[in-house]
């Protein structure tokens, strides 16, 4: 940087008067277009740094100080490979002096500007700096720090090691396009080296002020400084501690709970664990840091009434906030002394805060009165904190020296004031009951959430389940009145719905965990609380419409259903430990208070069969409410899979054998005996009863289709006995014969299909099954048949009443071809195929009713992808033979065809159908080419088969010219186009050879197209079909063969002007994209690897390319580096030029190190 | 299927063109459907309750086919509604006549020469601009309770 000449001078006066008019100009929007480029022009000059430091301390004008920082990192970090090292410290101190100096301006933003840009450039030169250099810069900051300077450049001090920790950490760092890897080596040494002694400064600059604020009466200015040392211990301790923890998992002890934070806790997220490791040891816990914290908070509290202070005052919440991130504290950093050490550290905090939240009444009711409920919530926020990391006995224990009842207790007081006071408001919006409902719901899930397998971490302590069952009772209470009150209401705010109903789920199902805490009191009130409802509703009968009842029996029935069972996510659910082992002394099954409390509810859902009641009582939402809990408990105890562990300890036989017996008999009540098929029957008729009789109510058939039917016949075992019931027997039939199943939403006939094929697959043999699914799909066969052999077919078809048979027997078909399994795959084949000719005449003839085609495409997709893996030689000819013939009639109907309407969402529907018609077929040619991978079929490899690769061929060229550059616009027609492409290419590239040139031609323009795809995914797979088409080149002519034969020589157009082959063009277009473009970090692998071969195959073109990229540069240093960087590129590391894994791996290298260039 | 087609002929209007009742629950997006006496496309269906514990009712948002305006309709689910009867047939395009009229080749051999060309400019455009350039078109006409419009043209000629 050269001293500024005399004419120099005016020039920099000159630059500062054009930024800062450009900054008053943006303010006032006068020309903001021209203002902003004199902005950006300043950012993007080459060495602005004089200018810049000229206006820093200058300028009168706030903005164009602050555009003035921002231009000075915008250019360093730009310019950061070329600046000599003299250079960037100056940058650096410059910075770091200017916020010295001015430490007492007024505008707190520019002094943060130029702090943060001093911590990027910082970090952007660690890795360069000598710990010398990085020790003078640290001196000045600490000096600052302890307070030498006043209590202004304090406070910068501490401020400046706040950005800095924010840029190191992963998190919240700035962009400086770099590696990864580089950010990585920042935090790992600033972790190891740096931030426990940031800490000690900020923890002594807190406490050098401390005493100046608790004498004081008013607010003095050094709590500005201790509300930024404490901002910057929290933000210390919010670090994501990986290097100096050493918890390698070994030394997991039973108290660190770091297991259960990764797994089990699948709502903490408030709540993160802070785990620095044992070299934190003496500065948080053993050198009274803690008990200073909870002082200064303490004597804060004093002070609320006093002026400047108040309970939400910065400090104060800073205060508090650290006091909560102590209560996350875990791991390592204690000694392993059975958690003795832990245990006085949260005492220490719990004593410290306990009168935030305790009493509870009394703490409820000020924040009634209108005090600040604030504290209060920090105070439940640390006892989730505290549940997070200890167990529900220790947990209960730390309250217990200080106060005479354990601290379950108290949570269950407090919690119960918080509902009351719910109770009490009963208005829409969130109030701070709400919020600390939320919380201590989290506490308990934290406490209750089974720690292992064995779920001895969720049993509480007697006290505890005493608690849990008060407070179990209370909440029912007030969501049964809860329920009363809104019963009236219609709500007819459908997105409002949607929300409340998930958060209802996962608040639902932290009331379980509390039920199961206390289960022995929780089933019995629920069953009591039934019983009164039912008899009520039997006593009301024809007199009252009982709708308050019926919400009630609504929200018990989705209560109930969560405590006594688990959602299977996809698996077969346990029955929950709680209730697994509770009932020990509760040998008769039929006394169990499980086995009773359903057993209640499913003889009131039988109820429901009958036509009177149904219209009384059994309103839809009802019904949805009786259909969910069905399909929920028959999941985890309809006809269980009996697997009753042997118990491995023998120590207590005597318990074991009877707590074995009770489970055996809970589960075996609904067994595979005559109990359980009684049920199973009640469950097939209630279904039928919502399907039928329930007109128009999509929900609640849905939720019977997804739910209850598909949960059924999941289970093997279950689908044997199905069809030996004259119910299900009957459904059957309905499905095949009656109109109003008909009338159901076509998308839930397709699931009731599926469902009756799947149920099918259970019967003994195969051949019966078979003969079941003839059965149940002959109706539809038939149908299509009679209806496109019609004579006069092409006529009616357009009628609604046609077209909507057809679409439903369409959906069937598609539900029962998905449902294909090895064993009936034999029924199911047939049906395609005779269904063949009526498929193709559909599409004839419903050409413009794209809902129709759409229909039939996807139930051809279904069916050959589970089909194709199983075919015979002959019969994958015919399959391949049809779905060319349906390609080519698609194609034939839509090539070419403009819609035109007036309305553009119609035209912008028609293309969505276009879309979904497109992803449709190519994933029809995706199943098609999965027959080479996986095939099942009984032929031997001499059978001379189908070519796969060109059938697939064939259809893409069908396809191609179908799909417009409009239509990649929609992502996942786009990922799928570009998946098959190269998985063709990958896989088939010989086939690619023998392509005619307009083929081929096409099929690499769509690549070319690919390479400069937004989507990094999408260029990968272009990459990856580069890498094979030149690697097959590449391997093919060196052992002589042809490879891409004219394809890749380049050939005399017609008019006599030589084309380039198309391996040169991509070279070309590979190094205009690595050089001159921006692309993502994560593509270079797969660049090197498409490069390599590339260069391998043209390597002439490849020299001639560097040449003249030399040329064209002019500045020298640069034109030498690049030269460098080309050189080493292809002979460095060994290079050689063969395409084997290890000359893939070199080149990759390689290549990562050109980036840096 | 026989006696409901008797009941639909009963209702139908003068023309050739008709309706069909047909179940609200069972009318899918993408679907027809009759508001306020014009043919529609379904462009949106939700389902809501009458009341908590009432029935369910559909909502339907619907794209008039001729001329383009929303509408909207609320409906019982159980209860039926009117679903127009939608044909589509193509004809070659012969000629394009001055006072907006065009001549159209039929199946049999006949002209047709009563369809109007449409009026908006684009439209217009997208039709004429290729029967300029001589190709061989054919365009697709859509016809429901009365009304016929060119939805869709296509161009046949070799390739």
């Amino acid at each position: 940087m050269q001293g500024p000449g005399s004419n120099g001078l005016a020039q920099l006066q000159a630059t500062m008067h054009a930024v800062e008019l450009a900054c008053t100009s943006i303010q006032m929007h006068i020309n903001p277009a021209a203002a902003e480029a004199t902005l950006l022009s300043l950012r993007s000059t080459p060495q602005p740094y004089q200018a810049c430091q000229f206006i820093l301390e200058n300028s009168q004008v706030p903005i164009a100080r602050f555009q003035a920082a921002a231009a000075i990192r915008d250019a360093a970090i730009r310019e950061w490979g070329f600046l000599i090292a003299d250079d960037k410290r100056s940058l650096i101190s410059f910075c770091l002096c200017f916020v010295m100096q001015h430490a007492s301006s007024p505008e707190g933003y520019v002094l943060a500007k130029v702090s943060s840009v001093a911590a990027q450039l910082m970090k952007r030169g660690w890795l360069d700096f000598t710990a010398v250099e990085k020790e003078a810069f640290f001196n000045q900051v600490n000096q600052a720090i302890l307070g030498i300077h006043g209590i202004d450049v304090q406070f910068i001090g501490v401020n400046f090691l706040e950005s800095l920790v924010s840029e190191f950490s992963p998190s919240t760092s700035s962009a400086m396009g770099l590696p990864r890897e580089f950010h990585e080596q920042c935090w790992r040494s600033l972790e190891i080296d740096f931030l426990k002694t940031f800490y000690t400064w900020a923890r002594n600059a807190a406490i050098s002020v401390t005493n100046r604020i608790i004498e004081s009466n008013s607010e003095v200015p050094e709590v500005k400084v201790c509300n930024a040392a404490l901002r910057l211990m929290l933000q210390i301790l919010n670090w994501d501690f990986r290097y100096n923890s050493n918890s390698t998992k070994s030394s997991i002890n039973v108290f660190s709970a770091v297991a259960r934070h990764d797994t089990d806790s699948p709502r903490g997220s408030e709540c993160t664990l802070v785990q620095p490791g044992p070299a934190w040891r003496d500065v948080l816990i053993s050198s009274g840091h803690i008990g200073w914290l909870l002082s200064l908070y303490a004597a804060l509290r004093q002070k609320f009434s006093c002026e400047g202070y108040w309970i939400d005052c910065p400090i104060a919440v800073s205060a508090r906030k650290l006091i909560l991130q102590f209560c996350s504290l875990t791991g390592t950093i204690f000694l392993s002394d059975n958690g003795k050490m832990h245990e006085h550290h949260l005492l220490q905090l719990l004593s410290g805060m306990i009168d935030w939240i305790d009493p509870p009444d009394t703490v409820s009711k000020s924040i009634e009165c209108g005090k600040s409920e604030s504290e209060m919530l920090d105070g439940c926020r640390a006892l989730l904190a505290i549940a997070n990391v200890t167990t529900p006995f220790v947990f209960d224990q730390l309250l217990k020296s200080i106060r005479p009842f354990g601290a379950l207790t108290l949570l269950s007081t407090l919690m119960c004031e918080v509902i009351k006071a719910l109770m009490m408001s009963n208005t829409e919006e969130e109030t701070w009951s709400w919020v600390a409902r939320d919380i201590l719901l989290d506490t308990w899930t934290a406490l209750l959430v089974p720690f292992d397998s064995s779920g001895g971490k969720s049993m509480l302590p007697p006290e505890g389940v005493n608690a849990a069952g008060n407070l179990f009772a209370l909440i029912v209470e007030s969501e049964l009145k809860a329920a009363v009150s809104s019963a009236l209401t219609d709500d007819d705010d459908d997105d409002y719905l949607h929300t409340s109903i998930s958060a209802m789920d996962e608040r639902l199902s932290s009331y379980a965990l509390i039920a199961r805490g206390a289960i022995h009191v929780a089933i019995p009130l629920l069953t009591r609380l039934f019983s009164e409802r039912f008899v009520r509703l039997d006593q009301g009968r024809g007199v009252i419409y009982p709708t308050e009842i019926l919400e009630e029996v609504y929200s018990l029935l989705l209560i109930a259903g969560h405590v006594v069972a688990d959602e299977g996510e996809g698996e077969t659910p346990l029955v929950p430990y709680a209730i697994q082992t509770y009932f020990a002394d509760n040998i008769e099954a039929d006394k169990h208070p499980v086995i009773v409390l359903s057993s209640s509810i499913i003889r009131f859902a039988e109820k429901s069969l009958d036509a009177e009641l149904r219209a009384l009582v059994f309103s839809p939402r009802l019904m949805e409410a009786v259909v969910w809990f069905l399909a929920r408990w028959s999941h985890t105890y309809l006809m269980h899979p009996e697997e009753i562990k042997e118990g491995n300890s023998a120590h207590d036989q005597d318990h074991q054998l009877r707590l074995l017996q009770t489970r055996k008999g809970l589960l075996n009540f609904f067994g595979e005996g005559i109990q359980g098929r009684l049920v199973l029957d009640i469950i097939v008729r209630i279904s039928i009863t919502t399907l039928m009789s329930y007109p128009g109510e999509k929900n609640l058939q849905a939720l019977t289709c997804y739910r209850l039917l598909h949960a059924l016949v999941q289970h093997k075992h279950i689908c044997v006995h199905l069809f030996s019931l004259d119910s299900w027997r009957n459904l059957a039939h309905a499905f095949a014969n009656e109109k109003s199943l008909l009338l159901l939403n076509t998308a839930h006939q397709r699931s009731l299909a599926q469902t009756l094929v799947h149920s099918a697959s259970g019967l003994m043999n195969s051949d019966a099954s078979n003969l079941c699914i003839r059965d149940l799909v002959g109706h539809m066969v038939t149908c299509l048949g009679e209806l496109s052999g019609k004579d006069d077919f092409k006529i009616v078809a357009q009628q609604p009443d046609i077209i909507l048979m057809v679409s439903c027997m369409l959906e069937r078909l598609r539900g029962a071809a998905s449902a294909s399994e090895p064993r009936t795959q034999k029924a199911i084949y047939e049906l395609g195929l005779s269904v063949m000719n009526p498929v193709l005449v559909l599409l004839e003839v419903y050409k413009h009713e794209s809902a129709v085609v759409y229909l039939l495409l996807k139930f051809v997709v279904a069916w050959v992808n589970g089909q194709i893996a199983f075919l015979e030689a002959g019969e994958t000819a015919v399959v391949v033979d049809f779905c060319m013939r349906l390609l080519q009639l698609y194609s034939s109907h839509n090539i070419g065809k403009i819609s035109l309407s007036l309305s553009s969402s119609l035209l912008s529907e028609a293309k969505t159908e276009k879309y979904k018609d497109l992803r449709a077929l190519l994933q029809l040619l995706s199943s098609l080419c999965s027959k080479d991978l996986i095939d099942f079929s009984s032929d031997s490899i001499e059978t001379q088969g189908t070519d796969i690769s060109q059938v697939v061929y064939f259809g893409l060229h069908i396809v191609t010219p179908l799909i417009s550059l409009d239509l990649l616009k929609y992502p996942k027609l786009c990922h799928d186009f570009f998946s098959l492409l190269s998985h063709l290419l990958e896989v088939y590239p010989d086939t690619v050879a023998q392509l005619n040139s307009e083929a081929f031609a096409h099929i690499l323009g769509t690549l070319d197209f690919g390479l400069h795809h937004q989507d990094t995914e999408v260029v990968d797979m272009c990459l990856r079909a580069l890498k094979a088409l030149a690697s097959y080149h590449y391997n093919e002519t060196g052992s002589g063969r042809t490879g891409l034969g004219l394809h890749a020589s380049g050939i005399m157009d017609p008019g006599g002007n030589f084309q380039e082959g198309i391996l040169s063009r991509f070279l070309h277009s590979l190094l205009q994209l690595l050089l001159f473009e921006d692309y993502s970090p994560d593509l270079v692998s797969s660049a090197a690897d498409a490069l390599l071969p590339l260069i391998l195959c043209e390597q002439g073109l490849y020299q001639r390319l560097g040449k003249e990229l030399l040329e064209r540069q002019t500045n020298p240093t640069l034109k030498s580096r690049l030269a460098n960087a080309l050189e080493s590129l292809t002979s460095t590391n060994q290079l050689s030029s063969t395409l084997d894994r290890i000359n893939y791996q070199r080149f990759r290298k390689n290549l990562i190190w050109y980036r840096r260039f | 299927m026989s006696d409901e087609e008797h009941h639909f002929e009963s209702k139908a209007d003068a023309g050739a063109s008709k309706t069909y009742p047909q179940q609200a629950g069972t009318i899918r997006k993408n679907g027809y459907i009759v508001i306020k006496g014009r043919p529609c496309k379904v462009v949106e269906v939700s389902t809501s309750k009458t009341g908590k514990h009432g029935h369910a009712k559909c909502h339907f948002v619907g794209i008039d086919i001729f001329t383009a305006k929303k509408l909207e309709d609320i409906v019982p689910s159980s209860h039926n509604c009117d679903v127009p009867h939608v044909n589509r047939t193509d004809y070659q395009l012969i000629d394009i006549s001055e006072d907006g009229f065009v001549s159209l080749l039929t199946e049999n051999g006949n002209t047709k020469d009563d369809l109007r060309l449409p009026t908006d400019e684009n439209l217009l455009s997208q039709i004429k601009d290729g029967f300029g350039e001589g190709k061989d078109l054919v365009v697709s006409v859509m016809s429901a309770m009365g009304e016929e419009q060119i939805c869709a043209l296509k161009d046949i000629g070799p390739k």
